[in-house]
């Protein structure tokens, strides 16, 4: 995968076997005991994923704005937290480093766009925010079954990312108020975006996939009750979609 | 003398450029070094040094500069920059950045307080204090990192000295000081 959709790979060292499509990956069945081994190894390499994303912004973009490149050097720290934590969660239910193949197309699609804005738009209001979701519903998952330590965990992380949500939300108007044409250049690139997503996903990678909004947590991170209504309601359709397919209501 | 303000000034713009040099040094290194532990090494260190470049962007407003302004240092300095920049391999990284570059930019943090008026420069002083123990945290957790993993420890230790060596040579990292213009107003 390669040409216009998908920028370079980031360096592994060997113990990592990097995966181009998810129907390459192991994915393990939810009744699998090693599944959230492979959960939490995967969600280790995410996050290694966004450090680096936001680590070549500050690299590519000298010019931003300096409150701009402040916010992102805080979320390449966070994103450095968050890794060793789920490293901690993989090695203390046995597993290692490199157990799992990992992909990494966050980062190849978020660097493959050439303006600060539109990595913005993509990895902080797109992947991000699909993120708050998943962590709100984790955070209720975990309590159900009792571990409150990782419920705890996870609401350290979401309060993390909401932050790197807002500014990005916040960034992101700010341009669209001064340059209109910024909705132009969104529009193309998150285009893009689903474009090379689709190809690494696959149908396969998101049935099932699909969260409920986390509402809250989106209104925190600056989506206008507009755009949270939108997002839920784009949800709701897909999940009723897949049942009428008869696929998973849920991964 | 005691430094002026301009001198002051001058200082702490050249300090807030080699920070923002070393956050995006650290940013560079993150994709491009393969071993995981080094890029979560990295990472926090990244907001470490942005958080002194912006203090001492803020310091410089404070002497009368524009609000986190840089003054770009020495030729020599930006050599030794230049070479920090290219190098290659987590050890060899590690090591320069740890055990050369930054104890070396503590030297020149520490003369700074030796020169300045420490009653009428105090709040750079509180800045400069706050960085030299966040640079301290920064040097202990590579030091832990490499004990618990060997393997990221430079073998080279005549080619850090070397480095280190070259560092030291450059005496004076502040371009123009304002020294000749406080001797003249003197």
């Amino acid at each position: 995968m390669s040409g216009a959709l998908f920028g370079a790979d980031p360096a592994r060292d060997p113990r990592f076997v990097v995966k181009e499509r998810w129907i390459d990956c192991d994915n393990l069945a939810r009744d699998h005991p090693l599944h959230r081994v492979q959960f939490f190894h995967r969600q280790m390499n995410e996050e290694v994923d966004s450090l680096e994303a936001s680590a070549q912004a500050l690299v590519d973009f000298p010019e931003a704005a300096w409150a701009l490149r402040l916010q992102l050097a805080r979320q390449c720290a966070d994103e450095a937290r968050h890794a060793l934590a789920y490293r901690a969660q993989v090695e203390r239910r046995g597993g290692h480093v490199g157990q799992f193949p990992v992909l990494n197309f966050q980062y190849r699609i978020i660097t493959a766009r050439d303006d600060l804005i539109s990595r913005l738009v993509i990895q902080n209001r797109s992947f991000e925010a699909g993120g708050l979701d998943a962590i709100a519903y984790g955070v209720e998952e975990a309590r159900k079954l009792g571990d409150h330590e990782l419920a705890e965990f996870y609401e350290a992380q979401l309060a993390d990312e909401i932050s790197h949500v807002r500014f990005a939300n916040e960034w992101i108007r700010k341009s669209l108020k001064e340059d209109p044409r910024t909705l132009l250049r969104m529009g193309v690139s998150l285009n893009a975006a689903a474009q090379a997503f689709r190809q690494v996903m696959g149908s396969e990678g998101t049935e099932g996939a699909d969260y409920p909004a986390a509402v809250q947590a989106r209104l925190d991170a600056g989506f206008t009750p507009e755009e949270v209504e939108t997002a839920a309601q784009m949800q709701a359709a897909q999940a009723q979609a897949q049942a009428a397919a008869g696929g998973p209501a849920r991964a | 003398m005691a430094l002026t303000v301009k001198q002051r000034g001058q200082h702490i713009a050249t300090f807030r450029f080699v920070e923002v040099r070393l956050m995006e040094i650290l940013s560079s290194w993150v994709p491009s070094t393969p071993e995981m532990e080094a890029k979560l090494l990295f990472g926090p260190h990244i907001w470490d040094t942005a958080q002194a470049a912006d203090a001492l962007g803020k310091r410089a407003h404070e002497l009368r500069l524009p609000l986190q302004h840089s003054i770009a240092p020495t030729a020599a300095y930006l050599e030794v920059i230049a070479e920090l920049s290219a190098v290659d391999g987590a050890a060899r990284r590690i090591g320069a950045l740890y055990d050369v570059m930054l104890p070396g930019i503590a030297a020149r943090y520490r003369r700074y307080l030796q020169r300045t008026d420490n009653l009428m420069d105090a709040p750079s002083v509180r800045v400069i204090e706050g960085i030299l123990t966040a640079g301290e945290r920064m040097v202990r957790e590579a030091d832990k990192l490499r004990t618990e993993l060997p393997a990221l420890q430079c073998s080279d230790q005549a080619w850090l000295q070397q480095l280190a060596a070259r560092e030291e040579r450059v005496l004076e990292m502040v371009a123009d000081d304002g020294a000749d213009e406080a001797r003249r107003a003197a």
